[in-house]
Order: structure tokens, then C-alpha cells, then sequence
């Protein structure tokens, strides 16, 4: 038999023939390695698992159309794809355009959308009904729900007028039905631009003309001369020179060039109409979420597509799961790839997630180092306790011959057993520990970590060992003659 | 040729002399007593040979080396290898099996070796007995553990404390059975005792008085006390 057999021999004898005394040490190693084990999983688990709980509070970043460029379904997803997939809790595209309800002198905000990633990016939305599922399905916020009384099932007749020439004028005090605007070639090839509001029987009601690329003393004067501008007045597009109106004297080619342009604007406007669509649509539910959101109404990009004729979004919100530092990463890695988005993060959000992880972190690493001191005094205590029990015997092995590194190696080796099977123990019980917080306090589970096992191990076998120090070297000290007295 | 010589020895705790210019001599092979009331120097007499105390003045020479300035890692050395202790108390660890025990005192000295140690538990007639805790012997037999323990790494010394001052006659008898055959195997043998019919035993005496080597006394009987008919008779190996 070799010395290291014994060694292990008398180590393994003394630790299981003195159950009793060793269950205590190895219970306060194996619940301090079980604290220990299940807070690090936690503490590693917390930024994910806030991060899913954050990401119910709403998106943390958006995209919006660099200036000049149009946001097209196919711009979003070549930027999305340069987001790491499993980090991308959602992407949700937006387009707004103005709706009128064709039945009623209403209309709102429309957001064009996708409800399946909704759900992921706006949690919070709450729905009385259902969310679209098939075409020509529409959500209905709260305040216009309310407003024109429709609910989960009423249908709703919805118009979209393009904006290209006819829109309304709200900075005139008399509010004409329509603007037409127009341009046209004047003298010398230069544009003139006309401006005509027109009144509910679509005769002229006001006339503005800018002509300062003509001659100032010919062309120019169209702007200034009543009598020519008021011949405008009360008639009806499409004009023709010399006999709905006269050309100013002098100036001829501008006139004609203020009639062309005011009938072309018309037929601009007539081609605006004709663009004009409107859909029927089923309301499947309506959107409570205490705030702007009540007063759009939602539809899925498809109908909106359809409705507008154009592919485009004015901005995508993004739910990613990352702290700040990695989400300013990813907002720097978008910009340089230059994709045609302009990347923002939710500041607000990812601030306030930032801090509540730091002091969770803050509060768990703090828990942690608090049970490992406990664990270490509890351990040195009973060592303490061992060793004082075990005066007699160290006296006698060192009577024997032992030298003080040998029973330095004895009490070390044991604290050291003790703290590989407390921390085996606890990297098991830890794993179970943190699965019942996870569950219970996040509602979901988290996975083993392997590399877990050898540092709770050695972590608690170093715990084990320094808490073993005092004691050793009480231990070390005892007199060997003492065996010698009686008792 | 002596193998323990002391030379004036002193030991002296502040103005207590617990030693007192003591000479002793004891020679290879010898059995030798050391009787002497309490507080007569015993115990610290018994320190200092046996390596675990050193005397403030004087000499000490274990097989012709100096031990009274030895550091106390070297005494260490110089009793592991060779002196074998017996104490009053048996002193055994108790959550190790009898041949365990006797394992520990070769581990510490040199290698463990099982077959060694049953055969010195065979000595002693505990064979059987040789996976028994402490707990589950009697304290002849623990006596008797220790006393093959003491003479496992054969030691040139065997220093014995009041070896019998725990047990029966009978036991007695058994362990005093087994110093004699040691003896006659020619082991040196050190018994400090309070029990003459223990000194009896041995073939001289010394007797100790207030740290002072009172007077010595020469067993004229020794080797011809009639053993008694209860003392088992265990063969004795041929080692030595």
C-alpha cells in the first residue's frame, strides 16, 4: 500500500466513520456552493431573462428612412439580417397614411403594419376581440371606436385620396374644398406656377401666380394686374385663352402659360381622383392601449399596399434583446453598413433597463459573497470544532511521528474532500435552485451550465481550504506530549 | 553499550526543578522501571526521552547523539524512527480499524504495509480482531493494538507509560507477557510506573524523588516470576 493510498484511506475513515460531525461542514459547504452555483446562474441568466421581460415594455430601437430615401420592405430585411437572429425578438414595420371614412366626414391616421410581429414588439397592446388575421381585417383603436361606435365585427368602408395635387388648405381662413397648383412654360422657356383654390361647385375662388421667372415689365406683371386675375374668378377648369379669359397686354405667352398650368393642375387633380381606392374591411377587434396608438387605425401592410398602391414604410420598430452597450454595437454596425436606414435606439428603455440589471447584478453578486463568508465561517467553525475534538488524536500522530506537514496535509485534505463533494452537491442543487427561481420569478427555465460544474467545485474546495487555515494551524500547534498525561 | 544516557540533566519550570542533575544510563536490550510518586519528575523524564520535551540543562544521548538541542522537527524524526510509545490511555484513532491504527505509525515512518501490520497484531493476538474499531475492543485489546503499533517500525526504544495503569491483572499480565518477549528479542524497554509489581517486571528499577534519581534497584529475580496459567502464550515471529 502506498502512502497516498493511506493517506486517502484514513482521509475517507475519518470523514465517514464521523458522519455527525463532517454532515455539518459538508452541509454548510454544500448549501454555500448551492447559493453559490445558483446566483452565478442567475447572475448570468438575468440579462436574458430581463431582457425578455424588458422587451415586454416595447421596442428598444427603430429605423427610420434615411433623409431623401424611401423604407421598403426589402431595405428592412436586408437590415434585419444583419441582426443576430436569436437576439431579434421582433421587427415591426409601420406606414401611416391618412384614411377617410367614406360614409362620414372622419378621417384618421392608418398604420399599415404586421400583427405578427407586433405581438413581439408592443406586448402591451391589448385587444377586445381578435388581432387580423386575414385580409381586409382591420384592429380599430379605442378613441375612434368610441368615437364613430364600431366594434369586434362591424364593417367599415375606408378611402384613401392621394395627396399629389389636391390637398387641404388649412392656412386660408375661408377653407376651400381644394388647391390646385400648376406650372407651366412661360417666356423664354421659364416655369410659371399657378395657384388656385377652388370652391364646392370646383369654380375658381382665388387665384395666386408667381411669374418672377418672366419679363418684369411683360410677363411679371400677371402677379400685380387685378383685371387680368379677376377674369379667373367664378370659372370653371379646363380654360381657353381669348375666350374663358383674355391674355394681359404685352404679355401673352405668360397668359398663355397661367392658363396651361391651371389646366394641367386639373387634370393632375382628375388623375388624383381617379387614384382615389376604397376598401370595405371587417373590424376584428379594438386596440386598448391607454395611449396614441387608440386613435389610428391598424391594417395589415398587404391591405394597406393595396389601398395606396405603393411599397413603402415610414419606420420599423425593433424589440432586440441586448444590453445598451451591445444595442449601441448593433446601432453602429447598421449605420456603417449603410443600408438606407437611419438606426435610433429607445433611450429611455434602454437606459432604464441598464440600471435595473446594474443593481440586480449589484445586489446578487453582493448576496453571493455574502453567503460564501458565511459558508467560510460556518466550515472554519467546524474544523475549529474538529479540531479541538481531535486534540488527543493529533497529539497522538504526532507522538507517532507525524510531522506538522503531515497533519497540515490531513486537515487540508479532508477540508478539501469535503469542499469537491460540497461543491458537486451544490453545482446539482444550484442548477435545481436557480430553475426554481427562473421559474418562479421569470417564468422560464434556463439551462445547464457545464463550465459551472468545475468552478463551483474547485470555488468551494478553495472555500474549504482557506476556511481551514486557523484551524490547521491550531492543529499544527498541539503539544504531542499530552498524550502522555493522564486523563 | 548504552543506549539512553543522561548527563546531568535539569529541567527547570521558573523555580520549579522538575528535573534535578539527573544521571541515568540504560543499555542497549535493557528493561528498565521508572518508579516515583507524583511529582517526582515522571512525566517530564518521559518528555525528554521520548523526544517531545527538551531538559534547560544537560545532556541526552540516544544511540550516541546529542538530543537536548535538537530543533523539534528533528526530534520528530529522531522519535519516529526510534522510539515506540505506549501510553496509559491506549491512545488510538478511533475511527480507524486495530490494523489501521498500526498502519498509521508505518505510514508516518515510512511505507503502510497491511501484511506487516496483521502479522504484528498476530503477535499480539488480535488477528481477528484486526477490523475492529477501538470502539469494539476491549481495553486489554486496545492495550495490546498499541502495543504492536509501538513495534511495528521495530524502534531501538520502547517507551512505555503507564502501560498497565488501565487494565485488569489479567490484561496486565497478557501486555508484561509481551514485554518480555520483546526483551528477549532484545528490544530496549523504558516503563514508567507507579506499580512495583509492574517494576518487578522489569530488570531494574529507578526510582525517582522530587526530580532526584532517588535510588536504582537491581530485580535479582528477574526472568524467573512464575507465570501465571491464565496468561495466553502467543507465539513469537522470528523477527529481530
Amino acid at each position: 500500500m502506498t502512502k497516498r493510498k493511506m493517506f486517502l484511506r484514513m482521509i475517507t475513515a475519518s470523514l465517514l466513520r464521523r458522519r455527525s460531525r463532517m454532515l455539518i461542514a459538508l452541509l454548510s459547504i454544500g448549501i454555500g456552493a448551492t447559493i453559490l452555483s445558483g446566483l452565478v446562474t442567475i447572475y448570468y441568466d438575468v440579462p436574458r431573462q430581463m431582457g425578455a421581460q424588458f422587451r415586454s415594455y416595447g421596442a428598444n430601437m427603430i429605423l427610420l428612412p434615411k433623409d431623401g430615401t424611401v423604407l421598403t420592405p426589402d431595405t428592412l430585411q436586408k437590415t434585419l439580417a444583419l441582426l443576430p437572429e436569436e437576439e431579434l425578438v421582433g421587427a415591426t414595420p409601420y406606414r401611416y397614411v391618412r384614411l377617410d371614412m367614406t360614409r362620414r366626414q372622419q378621417s384618421f391616421t392608418s398604420a399599415g403594419t404586421d400583427f405578427s410581429q407586433v405581438v413581439k414588439t408592443s406586448p402591451y397592446f391589448s385587444v377586445e376581440g381578435e388581432y387580423p388575421q386575414h385580409a381586409r381585417e382591420i384592429l380599430v383603436g379605442k378613441e375612434i371606436a368610441d368615437t364613430i361606435g364600431v366594434k369586434a365585427g362591424s364593417s367599415m368602408q375606408l378611402t384613401y385620396k392621394p395627396t399629389v395635387a389636391v390637398s387641404e388648405n388649412a392656412a386660408d381662413d375661408w377653407v376651400p374644398l381644394a388647391t390646385v397648383r400648376g406650372s407651366a412654360e412661360g417666356w423664354n422657356t421659364s416655369l410659371v406656377a399657378v395657384t388656385a383654390t377652388l370652391d364646392s361647385e370646383a369654380r375658381i375662388a382665388s387665384i395666386t401666380i408667381d411669374a418672377s421667372s418672366q419679363t418684369e415689365e411683360y410677363g411679371g406683371r400677371t402677379q400685380t394686374d387685378e383685371a387680368f386675375q379677376n377674369q379667373f374668378i367664378g370659372k370653371k377648369l379646363p380654360l381657353t385663352l381669348g375666350e374663358d379669359v383674355d391674355a394681359l397686354s404685352g404679355a401673352t405667352v405668360t397668359s398663355t402659360a397661367i392658363v396651361n398650368a391651371l389646366n394641367h393642375a386639373r387634370s393632375v387633380s382628375q388623375a388624383a381622383v381617379a387614384t382615389e381606392r376604397t376598401g370595405y374591411y371587417t373590424v376584428t377587434g379594438v386596440l386598448v392601449t391607454g395611449g396614441e396608438e387608440e386613435s389610428y387605425v391598424f391594417m395589415s401592410l398587404e391591405d394597406m399596399e393595396a389601398l395606396t398602391g405603393e411599397s413603402r414604410l415610414d419606420v420599423a420598430e425593433l424589440s432586440v434583446s441586448a444590453n445598451a452597450a451591445q444595442l449601441e454595437e448593433y446601432v453602429q454596425a447598421l449605420t456603417d453598413a449603410d443600408t438606407g436606414v437611419t438606426p435610433r435606439l429607445v433611450k429611455r428603455v434602454t437606459r432604464s433597463e441598464t440600471a435595473v440589471l446594474g443593481k440586480l447584478q449589484a445586489l446578487v453578486f453582493l448576496v453571493t459573497a455574502v453567503v460564501l463568508l458565511l459558508t467560510m465561517i460556518c466550515v472554519s467553525t467546524t474544523m475549529m470544532a474538529v479540531v479541538s475534538e481531535r486534540r488527543r488524536e493529533i497529539g497522538l500522530r504526532k507522538a507517532l511521528g507525524a510531522s506538522d506537514n503531515s497533519i497540515r496535509a490531513e486537515f487540508l485534505g479532508e477540508g478539501m474532500f469535503l469542499g469537491a463533494l460540497g461543491g458537486v452537491m451544490g453545482s446539482v442543487l444550484g442548477f435545481v435552485f436557480a430553475q426554481v427561481v427562473s421559474i418562479n420569478v421569470f417564468g422560464s427555465s434556463i439551462t445547464f451550465q457545464p463550465l459551472l460544474l468545475p468552478v463551483t467545485v474547485i470555488v468551494s474546495m478553495a472555500i474549504a481550504a482557506v476556511s481551514c487555515l486557523l484551524p490547521i494551524k491550531r492543529a499544527v500547534a498541539i503539544d504531542p506530549a499530552l498524550v502522555l498525561k493522564g486523563e | 553499550m548504552s543506549l539512553l544516557e543522561l548527563k546531568n540533566v535539569s529541567k527547570i519550570y521558573g523555580d520549579l526543578k522538575a528535573l534535578d542533575s539527573v544521571n541515568i544510563h540504560v543499555d542497549q536490550g535493557e528493561w528498565v522501571a521508572i518508579m516515583g510518586p507524583s511529582g517526582s519528575g515522571k512525566s517530564t523524564m518521559m518528555n525528554i526521552i521520548g523526544c517531545m520535551d527538551k531538559p534547560t540543562i544537560g545532556e541526552v544521548l540516544l544511540d550516541g547523539v546529542d538530543i537536548s538541542k535538537e530543533s523539534s522537527k528533528k526530534l520528530t524524526d529522531i522519535r519516529r524512527d526510534k522510539i515506540g510509545l505506549i501510553f496509559q490511555q491506549f491512545h488510538m484513532v478511533n475511527y480507524l480499524t486495530a490494523v489501521e491504527n498500526v498502519m498509521v505509525s508505518q505510514y508516518y515512518h515510512s511505507m503502510p504495509d497491511e501484511e506487516e501490520a496483521l502479522e504484528a497484531l498476530g503477535r499480539v493476538g488480535l488477528r481477528e480482531r484486526a477490523r475492529h474499531l477501538p470502539s469494539q475492543l476491549s481495553g486489554g485489546e486496545q492495550q495490546r493494538v498499541c502495543v504492536a503499533r509501538a513495534l511495528i517500525n521495530h524502534p531501538e526504544l520502547i517507551l512505555a507509560d503507564e502501560p498497565t495503569g488501565n487494565l485488569d491483572e489479567a490484561n496486565e499480565n497478557i501486555v508484561l507477557d509481551l514485554f518480555a518477549q520483546l526483551h528477549k528479542e532484545g528490544t530496549t524497554l523504558i516503563v514508567v510506573t507507579h506499580d512495583p509489581e509492574v517494576a518487578e517486571a522489569a530488570q531494574r528499577t529507578i526510582v525517582l524523588e522530587h526530580g532526584r534519581v532517588a535510588r536504582e534497584i537491581i530485580n535479582e529475580n528477574f526472568g524467573k516470576k512464575k507465570q501465571g496459567p491464565h496468561v495466553p502464550c502467543f507465539r513469537i515471529s522470528g523477527r529481530r
